[in-house]
């Protein structure tokens, strides 16, 4: 074969195919508890490094300053105290000739979807990378420093004399759209950035509303809230970035570094083979900031390595906490529903108004179309720009979908009286078919035929107690006085589909096994996975495999932990690589028995031995230790001649490598992917309410995702209980909050800002369920983005079945439940 | 952090460490006490000795961390929130990014780098039962929960959620931490023969 002929090949077995995955091997450490986790040991002992922990001899720490104003412009700004401050090594000014002008490039991923004068997925006015007019408190405006310590660069920015012009703010989207609203884009007719069913679409309208709704024996109709909740990882974000000539050396906390690479060669106009990313360990990221085409991080790439390249010193720029609190939160929402539903809980017709303030990048109608038989549909999307900073995907852009889902479901559910369990099971389904069309495609493409939300509401009801403690709204007063309410809802689960990435298995030339890819670590402990799957497929111990994930410079990056997809294309893709590299060493190691074909060997532990007769083995050690192995006689007779002959000379045989590359298609829903989404997943919750204090305790969490196979059970459990967390924060306390008055944000620190700690929660039972209906591998589906998205959205129902009122607020603050009660 | 030579104010001779200086006046010149450098602290981090020059400004945090590689405590909440930099002080679990360096001087300290080098069975455990999602809190819960097994060889469940409830994470791993905690606390107690 020529090379290109490789390499089309390469392309051709890197597509994903459709179809059920039914594993050809027999699992060793797949699937079972016990494995070690890689990262664990260096985690728990205090040796594992991330960005924040990176110096470099002579370093600078750079600052930006953070706008005070929700909205202002610089008049004048005079930097020359600053510059005289001692310790202060440079300034970078918004007027700097290289910086004059320049954009971000954050948009640079998807510029068929964004128009770039909106920059980037955020779709905020926020062009340049350091300009003079503020769009939200804490907008990266105006100067940035870099001096001998944090310290002494936070004291300079101090030193800046500013002379701001105060602009008129809006921080509501419903304020935005009146029309003495104050305009905040420079040039535009109103606040509205996109209006529409879709990015790309205009109103989206499925089937017939009309119609649906004159079928409808009922029609509800009501309104909910969603206020803002951020990320707020637990390491602060940091780049470390040092010039060599004209290369570029950088250290960064972000889930995207081959796309960070890309970014920054584009920016500085410098060629990709002068970039070298190390990704050390990340203190969180859950999509948020840790995206290099998120605003802030973009701006704070380039303003570091502008900084570098000036002061020909190394250069940290670091955010505090209170940074974190601007361009990392999920989106806000106002939602108008119209739901029309037959007395039996057929759903006919769902309508909804959408008004977005910040924006991720899903609109409310996506999980209608990927799990119900609801025929007729309707969506209409505004996107509001309000002085708030943009949002970002995190932990996931799903929400509005699941939010909508849920409360549309749950309503009709109460409305009519029914068991929303019930209600669940006779809407299942996907793009307005019935379970029918499901059952259909699993046949087709050889998927076990099994009813996933069926056997994941089935596990749940039973574990808490469902039939046993469903009652009537607000008719269970409990012996301490609390309402008791239980809550339920579902949907799909989505992580498996998206992404390219590649990677390469090597034997070692003492038969270890190296998987050489990079990847961003996000804590979801898929390396562990990886190297299970390439030592299950080889049959190789796995204390034999290891993986390569901290530096880009070897070529092969995995798919990024992003895009709701990490293990389920990775997955797939390490374990090419190693029936690849299997045949590989099964080919020489019949050179070296002799007289056997590659496919009448196995491979067991460290040995591969003939299949007819096992007696007859070798280790895999010595099959790709030797190219010239020595004959003992000859061996003795060179080694007395020459004493050091065998400690300086080797013949290595050539190393087994095999490299792949691997597709798993687009991130979307089941229409654009071509792929209905198969595994269910069914929440549900037990709380107490206190009807003289308002306030909500949870007393048991039951998460059941169908994963549809557990590679690492101790990681599906630890992804759905630590969602679980996140989720009961999101429902009940994270909210951030802003001063109506000035803009400006009043909860910037998380003593302010309250998440979930070890008592926040009752019990979480994570149980899982293994049907084999993922795209993963061996049918897997991911269960990281689940359990945080979902759960917030079931206390509605849950503290509507305790005090018999609807909250359509998030969070569910106890000041809410008063006021629902008639107290407040 | 300066390398150290201390030199007699009577005959200018040069020692590596005070101690020596110290025996050398009283013996040669019969006088004491002793001028201490400006900033001088000394502190026992792990079972070893360190004379130190610090800033009167420095957190304990950012002497061990910055300073002094000690890179196990960790920057989470940025100030007095979160429990990520914990280490312990003379047996009690601290802040390290709320206490000045300066207020430790004579004081002993350990870090997650100490209990993992005298391989505290707190860390296999936490290995074991996946207390670590993305990793950079868990430093601060070993150190916290070794600060609980110092004064309670045999705590309950209720007991470790509670010296445990100032630590955050975010990646949510607390279910783990009672079971780890409650096991290596059983390795212990065998170890001792109880």
């Amino acid at each position: 074969m020529t090379k290109m002929e490789d390499y089309k090949k390469i392309q051709e077995e890197g597509k994903f195919k459709v179809g059920a995955d039914v594993p050809e091997i027999t699992f060793i450490s797949i699937g079972k508890r016990g494995v070690r986790r890689l990262d664990g040991y260096e985690k728990a002992s205090g040796e594992a490094i991330y960005n924040r922990d990176i110096q470099i001899p002579g370093m600078l720490y750079a600052r930006v300053l953070p706008s005070p104003y929700a909205h202002a412009r610089i008049r004048k700004m005079d930097t020359s105290k600053a510059e005289a401050y001692p310790g202060v090594r440079a300034i970078l000014r918004y007027d700097d000739p290289e910086l004059k002008g320049r954009e971000l490039n954050g948009s640079y991923f998807a510029p068929e979807w964004v128009d770039k004068g909106l920059a980037g997925w955020a779709l905020k006015p926020i062009h340049l990378v350091l300009g003079d007019e503020a769009f939200y408190e804490g907008h990266p405006m105006g100067v940035a420093v870099a001096a001998d310590s944090e310290q002494i660069a936070i004291e300079a920015l101090q030193l800046v004399d500013i002379e701001w012009e105060e602009l008129p703010f809006v921080l509501d989207q419903e304020e935005a759209l009146k029309p003495d609203a104050p305009i905040l884009r420079p040039n535009a007719k109103s606040n509205v950035l996109v209006t529409g069913g879709d990015l790309v679409e205009p109103a989206h309208e499925v089937g017939s509303v009309q119609n649906g709704f004159q079928e409808a024996d009922k029609i509800i109709e009501f309104r909910s809230r969603r206020r803002a909740h951020l990320w707020a990882g637990a390491e602060l974000p940091c780049v470390v970035v040092r010039w060599r000539d004209d290369n570029l050396e950088m250290w960064i906390h972000e889930q995207q570094p081959y796309h960070s690479k890309m970014l920054i060669s584009e920016w500085l106009n410098l060629p990709m083979n002068r970039i070298t990313v190390h990704s050390p360990y990340m203190g969180c990221s859950f999509g948020g900031r840790g995206n290099p085409a998120n605003v802030s991080q973009n701006g704070m790439n380039i303003l570091a390595a502008l900084f570098s390249r000036r002061t020909k010193r190394p250069v940290k720029f670091l955010y505090d906490r209170s940074d974190t609190f601007f361009g990392e939160s999920g989106d806000m929402m106002i939602s108008d529903f119209k739901v029309g539903a037959k007395k039996d809980g057929t759903i006919t017709a769902v309508s909804m108004k959408n008004n977005f303030a910040v924006y991720m990048c899903t609109n409310g109608l996506e999980h209608f179309i990927d799990n119900s038989r609801i025929p007729n549909l309707r969506l209409e999307t505004v996107i509001v720009d309000v002085s708030i900073a943009p949002a970002w995907w995190h932990r996931c852009e799903q929400l509005p979908n699941v939010f909508c889902f849920t409360l549309v479901l749950e309503k009709v559910a109460a409305e009519l009286g029914l068991d929303p369990t019930e209600v669940a099971l006779k809407n299942d389904g996907y793009d307005g078919k019935d379970s029918s069309a499901l059952l259909e495609y699993k046949k087709k493409h050889g998927f076990p035929d099994r009813d996933s939300l069926k056997e994941c509401i089935e596990a749940g009801k039973k574990a808490i107690g469902w039939e046993e403690k469903w009652h009537a709204p607000g008719t269970r007063r409990l012996p301490n006085g609390k309402m008791h309410g239980l809550g339920f809802t579902w949907t799909h689960q989505w992580d498996d589909v998206r992404g390219t990435g590649s990677a390469c298995v090597l034997i070692e030339n003492d038969g270890t096994v190296s998987i050489i890819g990079h990847q961003a670590d996000i804590g979801v402990n898929p390396w562990t996975a990886y190297c299970q799957i390439v030592a299950d497929e080889i049959g190789v111990p796995f204390e034999d495999v290891r993986l390569k994930p901290f530096d880009l410079d070897h070529g092969f990056a995995l798919m990024s932990p992003d895009g709701s997809c990490c293990l389920c294309s990775n997955g797939n893709l390490v374990r090419k690589a190693a029936r690849k590299a299997k045949n590989m060493l099964l080919e020489l190691a019949a050179t070296k028995f002799g007289e056997v074909k590659p496919e009448d060997l196995e491979i067991k532990g460290r040995e591969i031995h003939v299949k007819q007769d096992p007696t007859r083995k070798m280790p895999i050690r010595e099959i790709v230790k030797n190219a010239m192995p020595i004959r003992k006689p000859i061996r003795d007779i060179v080694k007395n001649a020459m004493p050091m002959f065998d400690s300086c000379v080797f013949w290595t045989e050539a190393p087994i490598i095999a490299w792949v590359w691997h597709n798993q298609g687009i991130w979307g829903n089941s229409i654009t992917t071509n792929r209905p989404r198969l595994c269910r997943q069914a929440q549900f919750v037990e709380v107490e309410v206190d009807t003289e204090t308002g306030l909500i305790e949870v007393s048991k969490l039951i998460n059941v995702n169908d994963v549809g196979k557990a590679i690492s059970p101790e990681t599906v459990e630890g992804q759905m209980y630590g969602g679980s967390y996140m989720g009961v924060g999101r429902a009940l306390t994270e909210e951030m909050i802003w001063d109506p008055k000035t803009g400006v944000l009043l909860n910037r620190g998380l003593l302010d800002y309250k998440y979930s700690t070890m008592r926040d929660s009752g019990p979480i039972d994570a149980i899982y369920l293994e049907t084999g209906l993922g795209h993963g591998p061996y049918g897997a589906c991911g269960v990281g983005e689940s359990t945080p998205t979902i759960v917030p959205a079931m206390f509605a129902p849950a503290v509507y079945n305790a005090i018999g009122k609807w909250i359509d607020d998030f969070p569910i603050t106890p000041d809410k439940v008063l006021a629902a009660l008639g107290k407040a | 952090m300066k390398e150290l030579k201390y030199s007699c104010p009577y005959c200018l001779a040069v020692f590596g460490r005070i101690e020596s200086l110290k025996n050398h006046v009283i013996l040669e010149h019969e006088s004491e006490p002793l001028p201490v450098p400006e900033g001088m602290i000394t502190l026992t981090i792990n079972g070893e000795r360190y004379e130190l020059i610090v800033e009167p400004e420095w957190t304990l945090y950012y002497l061990l961390h910055d300073k002094m590689g000690f890179t196990g405590a960790k920057m989470f909440c940025d100030r007095g929130a979160c429990g990520s930099c914990t280490v312990i002080v003379e047996g009690r679990p601290i802040l390290s990014c709320m206490t000045l360096a300066i207020e430790c001087d004579g004081k002993s300290i350990e870090t997650v780098e100490g209990i993992a080098k005298n391989k505290h069975p707190l860390v296999e455990s936490y290995v074991k039962h996946h207390c670590m999602q993305c990793g950079y809190c868990t430093p601060g819960f070993v150190v916290t929960a070794k600060a609980l097994l110092d004064k309670n060889a045999d705590p309950n469940e209720h007991e470790i959620m509670e010296a445990l409830d100032g630590n955050l994470c975010r990646c949510g791993t607390y279910p783990q931490h009672p079971k780890a905690v409650l096991e290596a606390a059983e390795v212990l107690r065998k170890g001792k023969g109880d």
